[in-house]
């Protein structure tokens, strides 16, 4: 069974549609990577799983039962858009509130567990309102934690964390799937940090899903390149150019080469035009580069 | 393999709601002002109107001289008595009674629109700071939550009324005002008050149904609260006079229950159709 199915989802906000038939799966104890640009219906998706807003049409299961169904709800944690706490309250009261709501039995030692997961058990007394951005963001991923929760939707988690909190992040999202079963949606725009833990993704754009891999199909689909360096960068792109179907320049100054050609084939041709490779390596693209080229390809 | 979730009944979800929200109240610094102004209002009301008694003051621009008047009696702060047992046996006077002056309308009943401001406060701060988010993603059932609010923001509403009675005591004793009871005895008083208690039900279930459609816009909620209240305001001196009975009591008891089952099932069915962020 599914942690969440979606099926033929669509949302209207007056004359706009949000989303138009998007169908998602994730599967039980995935780290769902959920990428899109801007305003494509990633959160209102989300809010959607979430019970925040109403769909217009379509199915959303959680665990093959209905998304609004009472008891599976206690049990989705969610960080979306902010951590949703009282700014005059000290951390550890917003915690005692959301603890209370979810009738969790010995609050205290778990707020006590859930503060530490996130390394903020030093500041639980703060006043929420004082605490700075990235704070805040671990406190809701926190809140979000308590009462053990089967499916955990996160909107942007690591939006103001610094280098630490962002490896926390990881370590605990990784944690929770790997030795608890919990399933997580994650949405985020820093593709780079969402590689490092998601085992699915599903892109979205415009509405619509399209598509969803798993972390060894995005592996398998991402093409392999080889990146070369010589003194005389320009004659040999034109050369390069000449002979391959796709030669581009990184932003790291290297040349791309993205036809499947042995290495020696480049290096040999190169030499026979007089122009000496200084360095070569093969390579393949991240998930970043992956979806800046898919969404290049669906315009 | 299916996954268990844990039964929450309706007491148990209900009962963790009420904890939630009564610790919320509690602790929010804007109900003692609330009951502070409350304890407040009466004793400077009935102290400062005492002071002015018999001054005179003169329009310069019509020249028409004007003598304040004061409160002849304490309670004339919490009501009114019901006009059949006032009735004057002058029909001049009765007319000079029955038009409207300030003091009849400077009274205990006015507070009804600060309980307005007390729920629109409360639940406007779940949806602004998002703690609405956090409940309704753990919570599908509203139904819980519209409970709670109206229960909690009764004992909020009922505080400050109690409060406003009790500054009213001190103020007419400061003020050296007679509690003389003229056409009502302690037994209506206590009525009159468990009344004008049991009133606050009727209110608060309106303010809670514009606070929900409202939301996280404070000045909607107030707005939409102070304009239906209104249409409800002047029944209140009729509902809740001094020589009450436990006839108005039932009479406001039975009028809180319709209202409150009514306009929280309103209220439950907004929160289900509407976006909650």
């Amino acid at each position: 069974m599914n942690a969440v199915e979606i099926r033929n989802l669509s949302k209207n906000f007056g004359a706009k549609q949000a989303l138009k038939g998007l169908n998602m799966t994730v599967p039980q104890g995935a780290i769902y990577g959920f990428i899109g640009e801007n305003g494509s219906g990633k959160s209102t998706t989300e809010k959607i799983i979430c019970g925040l807003i109403h769909e217009s049409g379509g199915s959303v299961k959680l665990f093959g039962r209905p998304h609004t169904d009472g008891d599976l709800r206690a049990k989705v944690g969610v960080l979306i858009e902010s951590p949703g706490c009282y700014p005059n309250y000290s951390v550890w009261n917003n915690m005692k509130l959301q603890a209370a709501n979810l009738g969790i039995k010995n609050a205290d030692a778990e707020i006590v567990k859930t503060l530490k997961m996130v390394r903020m058990e030093g500041a639980a007394g703060n006043k929420y309102k004082n605490c700075s951005l990235g704070m805040k963001q671990r406190v809701g991923i926190a809140m979000a934690l308590l009462g053990n929760p089967t499916l955990l939707v996160l909107d942007e988690p690591i939006n103001g964390l610094d280098a630490d909190g962002m490896r926390i992040m990881r370590e605990v999202l990784v944690d929770l799937a790997q030795n608890h079963g919990v399933t997580v949606v994650v949405s985020s725009h820093v593709l780079s940090e969402l590689e490092k833990v998601a085992t699915h993704y599903g892109i979205v754009r415009g509405g619509k899903m399209l598509c969803e891999m798993t972390a060894e199909e995005l592996e398998a689909s991402c093409r392999t390149y080889t990146a070369l360096q010589t003194r005389e960068m320009s004659r040999t792109k034109m050369l390069l150019g000449c002979k391959y179907s796709r030669v581009e320049e990184d932003e790291a100054g290297y040349i791309r080469v993205y036809d499947m050609v042995p290495a020696e084939e480049i290096v040999t041709y190169l030499y026979e035009h007089g122009i000496l490779v200084s360095e070569i390596k093969t390579d393949k693209i991240g998930l970043e580069e992956y979806y800046i080229d898919l969404m290049k390809e669906g315009r | 393999m299916e996954k268990k979730f844990e039964r929450n009944t309706f007491g148990k979800r209900l009962t963790t709601m009420l904890k939630v929200d009564f610790r919320r109240m509690f602790t929010m610094r804007f109900l003692y002002i609330m009951v502070a102004v409350c304890l407040v209002i009466p004793i400077l009301i009935l102290v400062m109107t005492t002071m002015m008694e018999g001054t005179v003051s003169v329009n310069p621009q019509t020249g028409v001289e004007t003598v304040a008047e004061s409160f002849d009696n304490a309670w004339q702060l919490i009501g009114t008595v019901s006009s059949g047992a006032s009735e004057p046996a002058d029909p001049a006077s009765a007319t000079a009674e029955a038009s409207v002056d300030m003091l009849s309308m400077c009274n205990l009943n006015m507070l009804y629109f600060a309980v307005a401001v007390l729920v629109c406060v409360f639940v406007a701060d779940d949806f602004r700071s998002g703690y609405a988010k956090n409940l309704f993603t753990v919570r599908a059932a509203k139904t819980d939550y519209v409970i709670s609010k109206t229960l909690v923001c009764f004992v909020g509403g009922a505080l400050m009324i109690l409060a406003f009675f009790g500054g009213t005591m001190l103020g007419g004793a400061i003020a050296g005002l007679p509690f003389a009871m003229e056409g009502f005895d302690v037994g209506n008083l206590v009525m009159c008050m468990l009344s004008k208690l049991l009133v606050v039900l009727v209110f608060v279930p309106i303010y809670l149904t514009m606070s929900v459609i409202g939301k996280q816009k404070l000045w909607l909620s107030m707005v939409l609260s102070f304009m239906t209240g209104m249409l409800l305001f002047m029944m209140i001196p009729m509902l809740t006079p001094l020589d009450a009975t436990i006839m108005n009591v039932l009479l406001c008891l039975i009028g809180s229950g319709l209202i409150s089952v009514g306009l929280g099932a309103v209220s439950n069915q907004i929160l289900k159709k509407t976006s909650l962020v």
